[in-house]
C-alpha cells in the first residue's frame, strides 16, 4: 500500500483523470487496435483464407535464390531478405542500404514473390517501406497494425503521437497505483448492490488494478518502439557519432568483421535452413543474407524464442561456405545487457513469446485496458455531471468513439471480405472503415439520447459479429473442414469467437432491456 | 513566491521541462555509460530507458514538496548532459575539419 499525503493524493487523482481525458480517446483507439493486432498473424490467415500446407522454408529455396540473383542488378546484392509471405509463398528482397535526406538509413531494391511451385508471381521495385506495404490478401491485418502503430498519421508524426500516448498511459498507470489507498482490498471489491456509479467505479478499479503491471509494460515498450527510430536513434547518433545513423547501425547491428569484397558463390541456403532447424528445433521465421555473392557474405536465420524463453533466437552462418558460426544475440555481436533489454522489448509488447497462450493473455489484458480507459472516461463524465457541468456533447463523443471504433473495425473486415476476391481490398478496407465511422458519427448527431445511441451501436456491433463467419464463407473463404484438414484451426476458432462474441453482445442487450421493463412495471404498480 | 506562480513553474518542469530534459539525458548517457561486452550498451540502454527517465522527471516534478529541489535536479541533469554532448561535438568538429584538410 502506498500512503501519499492528502495534497499529493489529490494531485495524483487530478493527473490520473486529466491524462486519461486529454488523450484517453486516442489512447483507447491505440489500445483497442493493439488488442486485436495481437492476433494480426492469425487474423491474416483467417481473413485471407490461407489453407496451403508446408511452410515456404520447407521447400528448396536455394535454386530460386541463385536464379533470381542472376537477373538482379549487382548493386542490389548488398543484402537479401528471405521470408514467407501470403499463402505460404516465398518473398526475396534484393536490396541496398542508402541514407535518405533526413539521415535515416533505408532499403531500396527489387522484391520477388514466388508461389508454391517456385514461379515468380510478383516483382516490385521500391524501398523496404513500399515492398512490405499492404497487399490485397493482407490488407486487413496491415490496416489493424498501421492503425495501432501510427493511427494513419504520416511519418514521423504518427509514431510521435502514439509515443506520447504511451507516455500518457505510463502516467495513468503509475498515478493509478499511487492513488490506491488499499491496493489489495481494491483488487477484490465489487459491490453489486451499490449505486450504478459505485458499481462502475468498482469495476473500473478492479480491472485497472489487475491490469496495472500490464499497462505499465505496454506503455513502456510501446513508447520505446515509437520513439526508437523517430527521435531516439537520431539523437544518440548525433551525440555519439556526430549525426551518422549509418555509423550507429554499423556499431549496433554490424558484424564487426573485416570486409572481403572478392566474389564467391554463396553456399547452399537449403543446407543452412536444415542445419538451423536441427539446432533450434524449428524453422526460421526470416533469413537475411548480407553481402550476397562475396567472400564475406553472412547469413542470419531468425527464430521464435525457444520453449520457456522470451528472447528470439538467431544463428549466424558463413555465407561463402554455409558453415555454422555461432548463436547470436538479436542485437550486438555477443550477449550484453543492452542487447538483451532491447531484444525482449518486442516479445513483451507483442505477447508472442509463448505462442497462442501468451497472445491470449495479452488479448485478455488488452480488453481489460480498453474497459478501464472507457469506463474511466465515463466515470469522469458522471462526476462532472453530478457536479452540475453539462458535458452531454463529450458523453456522446465518448459513446461514438467507444462503440463506433470497434464497429468501424468490423466494417473494415466486412469490406475486406467483399473486395478481396476482386483484388481491391487495399483500397476498400480503409474505405469501409471510414464509411462505417461516418455512419457512427452521423448517428451521434441524429439519435436523440445517449442511451439510445449506445444501444444502436451495440446492436450493430452484435449483428456484424454474428454475420462475420457467414459473410467470410459466402465470399469464398474456406469452410471449417478444409481449414481443419489444412492444419489451420485458427480459422475455425476465430469464426467461433466472433459469432459467440456477437451472440453475447446481443444477449446482454436483451437482458438489459428486460431488466429495464421489469423495473418500469415495478414502479408503475405502486403508482396504480 | 505566489502559490499560483509555483504551480505554473511545477507544471513547466513536469510538462515541457521533462520532455526537453529526458532526450538530453538520453544523448548524454551515450557518452558516459559503459560500452559493455558487445560495445553497444551505451548506445541502446539510453534508448530503452528514455520513457522511464521521462516518467521519473514528471513524477518528481509533481510530487517533490520542495520546488527548489525539482529545479536543481532537472536543471542539473540537463546542464551536465548537455555539457557532455556539446563538449563531444566540439571535440569531433576540429577532428573532422583536420581530416577534410
Amino acid at each position: 500500500m502506498i500512503h501519499l499525503p492528502r495534497e499529493e493524493t489529490k494531485l495524483m487523482v487530478a493527473v490520473h483523470g486529466w491524462s486519461g481525458i486529454i488523450l484517453g480517446l486516442l489512447l483507447y483507439a491505440v489500445v483497442l487496435t493493439g488488442m486485436v493486432a495481437v492476433f494480426a498473424e492469425e487474423i491474416g490467415v483467417w481473413s485471407a483464407g490461407h489453407v496451403a500446407q508446408g511452410a515456404a522454408f520447407e521447400r528448396p529455396i536455394d535454386a530460386p535464390l541463385q536464379k533470381l540473383a542472376r537477373r538482379t542488378p549487382a548493386e542490389f546484392h548488398e543484402a537479401v531478405d528471405v521470408y514467407e509471405v501470403g499463402d505460404r509463398n516465398l518473398g526475396l528482397f534484393f536490396h541496398l542500404h542508402e541514407t535518405a535526406p533526413n539521415g535515416e538509413v533505408i532499403e531500396r531494391g527489387i522484391n520477388y514473390q514466388l508461389d508454391r511451385s517456385g514461379r515468380v508471381v510478383g516483382e516490385q521495385r521500391g524501398t523496404g517501406e513500399q515492398v512490405f506495404g499492404p497487399s490485397n490478401d493482407d490488407a486487413l491485418s496491415h490496416f489493424l497494425i498501421d492503425t495501432h502503430v501510427q493511427l494513419h498519421v504520416p511519418d514521423p508524426w504518427g509514431l510521435l503521437l502514439t509515443g506520447i500516448l504511451g507516455l500518457a498511459m505510463l502516467v495513468a498507470a503509475i498515478s493509478g497505483l499511487l492513488i490506491h489507498r488499499h491496493l489489495f482490498k481494491d483488487i477484490f471489491t465489487l459491490r453489486r448492490s451499490a449505486s450504478a456509479v459505485l458499481v462502475d467505479r468498482d469495476r473500473h478499479s478492479v480491472a485497472g488494478t489487475w491490469s496495472l503491471p500490464f499497462a505499465f509494460i505496454l506503455a513502456f515498450t510501446g513508447s520505446f518502439f515509437s520513439f526508437y527510430g523517430t527521435v531516439g536513434v537520431p539523437i544518440v547518433a548525433m551525440a555519439a557519432f556526430g549525426g551518422s545513423q549509418e555509423a550507429f547501425n554499423e556499431t549496433v547491428y554490424g558484424s564487426g568483421e573485416k570486409p572481403d569484397p572478392s566474389p564467391r558463390i554463396t553456399g547452399s541456403l537449403d543446407h543452412i535452413v536444415a542445419d538451423a532447424r536441427g539446432r533450434i528445433g524449428q524453422l526460421p521465421t526470416f533469413i537475411t543474407i548480407e553481402q550476397f555473392g562475396r567472400a564475406d557474405a553472412r547469413v542470419t536465420t531468425f527464430h521464435d524464442p525457444k520453449a520457456g524463453g522470451i528472447e528470439p533466437v538467431s544463428l549466424i552462418y558463413r555465407g561463402a561456405t554455409g558453415a555454422y558460426v555461432r548463436e547470436s544475440p538479436s542485437i550486438g555481436t555477443r550477449p550484453s545487457v543492452g542487447g538483451t533489454l532491447t531484444a525482449i522489448m518486442g516479445p513483451l509488447h507483442f505477447g508472442n513469446f509463448a505462442g497462442l497462450a501468451s497472445k491470449s493473455v495479452w488479448f485478455g489484458l488488452g480488453f481489460a485496458m480498453c474497459y478501464v480507459t472507457f469506463t474511466g472516461l465515463r466515470l469522469w463524465l458522471v462526476r462532472r455531471r453530478d457536479g452540475g457541468s453539462a458535458l452531454g456533447w463529450l458523453e456522446r463523443i465518448v459513446t461514438v468513439i467507444g462503440f463506433g471504433l470497434p464497429l468501424a473495425l468490423l466494417g473494415a473486415a466486412i469490406g475486406f471480405f467483399f473486395t478481396m476476391p476482386l483484388g481491391t481490398a487495399v483500397f476498400w478496407t480503409p474505405a469501409s472503415f471510414l464509411i462505417v465511422s461516418a455512419a457512427a458519427i452521423l448517428a451521434g448527431f441524429t439519435i436523440p439520447t445517449n442511451g439510445l445511441l449506445m444501444r444502436a451501436h451495440q446492436i450493430a456491433i452484435g449483428a456484424l459479429l454474428v454475420a462475420m463467419p457467414p459473410i467470410r464463407l459466402l465470399t469464398g473463404g474456406p469452410g471449417w473442414g478444409a481449414a481443419l484438414a489444412a492444419g489451420q484451426p485458427m480459422i475455425v476458432a476465430i469464426d467461433l469467437m466472433t459469432f459467440l462474441a456477437g451472440v453475447w453482445t446481443l444477449w446482454r442487450l436483451i437482458a438489459a432491456s428486460r431488466a429495464d421493463n421489469s423495473n418500469v412495471s415495478a414502479r408503475l404498480k405502486p403508482a396504480e | 513566491m505566489l502559490p499560483r506562480t509555483r504551480k505554473w513553474i511545477r507544471i513547466g518542469f513536469a510538462g515541457p521541462g521533462a520532455l526537453i530534459v529526458a532526450p538530453v539525458i538520453m544523448a548524454g548517457m551515450a557518452l558516459w555509460l559503459p560500452r559493455g561486452a558487445a560495445g553497444i550498451d551505451n548506445l541502446v540502454i539510453p534508448l530503452v530507458l528514455v520513457p522511464l527517465i521521462w516518467a521519473a522527471l514528471f513524477f518528481h516534478a509533481c510530487l517533490d514538496s520542495r520546488l527548489s529541489r525539482v529545479a536543481i535536479v532537472s536543471l542539473g541533469l540537463f546542464a551536465v548532459h548537455f555539457g557532455l554532448v556539446a563538449h563531444n561535438l566540439a571535440d569531433a568538429e576540429p577532428a573532422r575539419t583536420e581530416t577534410r584538410e
